[in-house]
């Protein structure tokens, strides 16, 4: 058997190589980013300048793409707690080389969707009146405290379970890397020693993290839920809706996770570790959260259907026939039921179906976000002919930069900083061949004991170094 | 003291027109007159359930299943129109009673219409209810209730442990930082002769604590809201929806263009006042505050009137020439300082 310091070097060696080889293609990549970050940005300019008239927000809809764009971000940005804390909290041994990146994630595209929120305000540069004139009475004040607690809690989070992989990199990568690096390195690794007293401390930290983190991510999908839900628009008079949009981002966080982890296993030939095992249990979470949204939904429509106050006619019509019944539709059948199918046929079940699946739930996930809001405003509330609302050139490039500028901070952030928890991936394999020794103890005084055969019955309930169940 | 009025309408046209539509087989009720009369209390007070009483009548007997409404005549932005009250419908003696609450600090005209069930035109029966001077301003009920301990102070509370938790494990870090430092060796890393230092975890720390107390300030010096209902004369009941007449806004702004032009300085600089959105915060009259603060009689010089209102201060938007002009400008201020906001 391969002994743990080999593999922990040739985990290093596969963590550091980001950071040491950079294709041409990487460049290629990088610069198709930044192309449409710029564009982005420039349409930003436009709008600042000329105010939301160059979008096509009116009165009658006056929330659109980048409110859209802003709850899907928020969303999946439950990712990182989702897959990080409550599998550390229930210490699922799987995890490891998957909990980096979900934190990463969750950070960026946080940072991506408080951004929007600024980008939806005529006048973003008056964002700190929330200061002087902020009113807690009110849900966006909420939204905002919760925000700015989600986001300095999953910095932290991110941030406190590296340092000892950033000692490692300050310590490997001294001489082959960047001055720059070198300083991030230096600097963020805290004078990381790995002694057993840090590791004490460190753990309390990441203790006291893993548990707040949860009901804060709850709160605050919970709180962007308000804002609609405590709106007076039929659409939204719905008091699931907390329910509704806390499964939906932790739904399309996983789908996110799985996207980003397949592009990084392929690109950086991560095979060893991140392995069809990893895909297909993230693939059925995917499937759980599927079938939690699916009842839900139920639970939503026939409970307001069965009702059907006056309005709600007008909003029924409209999602489930008329304009919006292509989006609905997709969302339920291609979103929801889809993915589930694909998780549950064995034959599917690969890492391939697993990415499938993730792609159609994201893209669903971002129009259930998009027709919730739009469909929300569109019902008139004085008869008057329904608004229409189709994003605006200037709407749909600010996205477009939103969509880019997370992209760009991975492909940043893959170059810079330690994409696996190397140590918790090695105590993870000190863990898996401590029971493959123990394993073959085992069945060595099997055969001793019998003579013969090592029955597989003294084996139930060890798990197999393959992690098996857990 | 009650007055009893009657009025006749002969409807001859109406009766004709009944006739010719319906032809033969017309119930009793299209082909006769109607009556009404009206028993209404001279004053009410504001707050106060004021009970009108409608006696109708179809040729003299008395009219069963009658549709009345109770009305009352105002003016937003100078313009008339009538407000319902309520409606009911008359019993076997055709009497139907009326219960509205005084809402208006004066009524102006009152009617009782005749409404249905046939379609038959008379005329309302018109008359006065005074609104007693030194009334209360009336305000809407506390909306919600109290819960003691489910408060604002609670939610201040669970805020700040939460967020002592976060400065916690921020700490740890500064701590872990310590402990590196204080071990003098570099275990793993011999290579390594240059060390960092805590200085980020304590930088992220410090951040962490400023955040959660620049969280707590918001929470602390939240303004009350200039609409409180625990604040009686910051709220004022405007009418809410009028009958027969086409209002003159469409959303902001003025739908007739028209109403601004009269040549009155005064009466222009109040619709120009209702044209640019002005009334949306500042209220109706330029007094009832919603949002922001009074204008009308506070106002000061134009110089600095037009400065504001160009810069926009204190969450206000700003208005640029090409939008609000100068000549505009200069009515508004004028309403402002010598109009009495009627």
């Amino acid at each position: 058997m391969e002994s743990v310091t080999r593999w922990r070097e040739r985990l290093i060696a596969k963590t550091t190589r980001p950071t040491l080889k950079t294709s041409v293609w990487y460049w290629v990549w990088l610069s198709f980013l930044v192309v449409v970050v710029v564009v982005g940005m420039y349409a930003f300019t436009t709008q600042w300048r000329r105010g939301l008239i160059v979008t096509n927000m009116r009165d009658r809809i006056s929330w659109g793409l980048y409110i859209s764009a802003f709850v899907f971000f928020i969303g999946i940005s439950h990712a990182g707690t989702l897959i990080s804390a409550i599998l550390r909290v229930s210490k699922a041994q799987w995890r490891a080389p998957v909990t980096r990146v979900a934190e990463f994630i969750t950070a960026f595209s946080l940072l991506i969707g408080a951004s929007f929120v600024v980008i939806d305000m005529g006048r973003p540069e008056r964002i700190f009146n929330v200061y002087l004139f902020g009113r807690w009475q009110s849900p966006i004040m909420w939204d905002v405290m919760a925000i700015t607690t989600y986001l300095t809690a999953s910095v932290l989070y991110l941030y406190a379970p590296m340092i000892p992989d950033l000692g490692l990199f300050r310590d490997r990568l001294a001489d082959k890397v960047d001055p720059i690096r070198n300083w991030i390195y230096r600097t963020l690794a805290l004078d990381w020693i790995g002694s057993p007293t840090q590791f004490k401390i460190l753990g309390k930290a990441i203790g006291v993290m893993m548990l707040i983190i949860i009901p804060i991510a709850v709160s605050v999908h919970t709180v962007v839920s308000w804002i609609f839900g405590m709106t007076l628009r039929v659409g939204w008079n719905t008091t699931i809706f907390g329910v509704l949009f806390v499964a939906g981002a932790i739904f399309s966080g996983i789908a996110t996770l799985v996207i980003v982890l397949a592009i990084l296993r392929r690109v950086y030939h991560w095979e060893e570790y991140l392995t069809p095992k990893h895909f297909i249990y993230l693939g059925y979470l995917l499937a759980a959260f599927a079938a939690v949204m699916i009842y839900v939904n139920v639970s939503e429509f026939v409970t307001t259907g069965f009702k059907l106050e006056e309005a709600g006619e007008f909003a029924f019509r409209q999602l489930f026939l008329e304009d919006f019944s292509v989006m609905f539709w997709f969302y339920i059948i291609g979103g929801l039921i889809t993915p589930l199918v694909l998780m549950v046929v064995p034959k599917t079940r690969t890492i391939a179906g697993v990415v499938v699946a993730a792609v159609l739930v994201d893209v669903a996930m971002f129009l259930e976000r998009y027709f919730i809001v739009v469909t929300g405003l569109r019902v008139p509330l004085m008869p008057y002919e329904p608004a229409n609302y189709m994003p605006s050139i200037v709407e749909w490039s600010i996205f477009a930069a939103g969509l880019a500028g997370f992209a760009l901070l991975i492909t940043i952030a893959v170059k810079i900083f330690p994409m696996f928890a190397v140590w918790e991936m090695v105590e993870e394999r000190e863990h898996e061949v401590a029971l493959e020794i123990a394993q073959s103890i085992l069945a060595d005084q099997d055969m001793k004991d019998d003579g013969g055969d090592p029955g597989a019955e003294s084996l139930v309930g060890v798990p197999t170094a393959e992690g098996g169940e857990s | 003291m009650t007055r009893h009025v009657r009025t006749e309408v002969a409807g001859a046209l109406t009766l004709a027109a009944a006739v010719i539509i319906f032809g033969f087989g017309t119930g009793p009720a299209l082909a006769a007159e109607i009556g009404i009369a009206v028993g209404a209390p001279e004053s009410a007070t504001v707050g106060a359930d004021v009970e009108v009483k409608a006696i109708v009548t179809s040729d003299n007997e008395p009219l069963e299943g009658a549709v009345v409404a109770l009305s009352y005549r105002t003016s937003l932005g100078g313009v008339d129109g009538r407000v319902e009250l309520v409606s009911a419908v008359t019993d076997a003696e055709g009497v139907a009673i009326m219960t509205y609450e005084q809402r208006a600090a004066s009524n102006g005209e009152m009617y009782v219409a005749y409404i249905g069930p046939d379609n038959i035109e008379t005329a309302p029966f018109v008359f006065t209810i005074a609104v007693e001077p030194e009334q209360q301003q009336l305000y809407a009920p506390i909306s919600g209730i109290e819960i003691p301990f489910l408060n604002g102070s609670l939610v201040i509370v669970v805020i700040a442990g939460l967020w002592s938790l976060i400065a916690f494990s921020a700490y740890q870090l500064v701590r872990v930082g310590r402990a590196g430092r204080g071990a003098g060796q570099v275990s793993s890393a011999a290579s390594v002769t240059e060390q960092g230092s805590a200085w980020v975890a304590t930088v992220l720390a410090l951040t962490t604590i400023v955040t959660a107390v620049g969280m707590v300030i918001v929470f602390l010096r939240t303004p009350l809201a200039p609409g409180d209902p625990l604040q009686p004369e910051r709220y004022d009941r405007s009418p809410i929806a009028f009958l027969d007449v086409d209002l003159p806004y469409s959303g902001v702004g003025l739908a007739d263009e028209s109403l601004a032009e009269t040549g009155d300085a005064l009466a222009d600089g109040e619709m120009l006042y209702f044209k640019y959105g002005c009334a949306g915060c500042h209220g109706l009259s330029g007094a009832s505050v919603v949002v922001a603060e009074t204008l009308l009689g506070e106002v000061g010089s134009f110089g600095g009137f037009l400065e504001d209102v160009r810069e926009g201060p204190k969450g206000m938007p700003g208005y640029i020439p090409s939008v609000l002009s100068d000549d505009d400008l200069e009515l508004i201020h004028r309403y402002l300082r010598e109009g009495d906001g009627d």
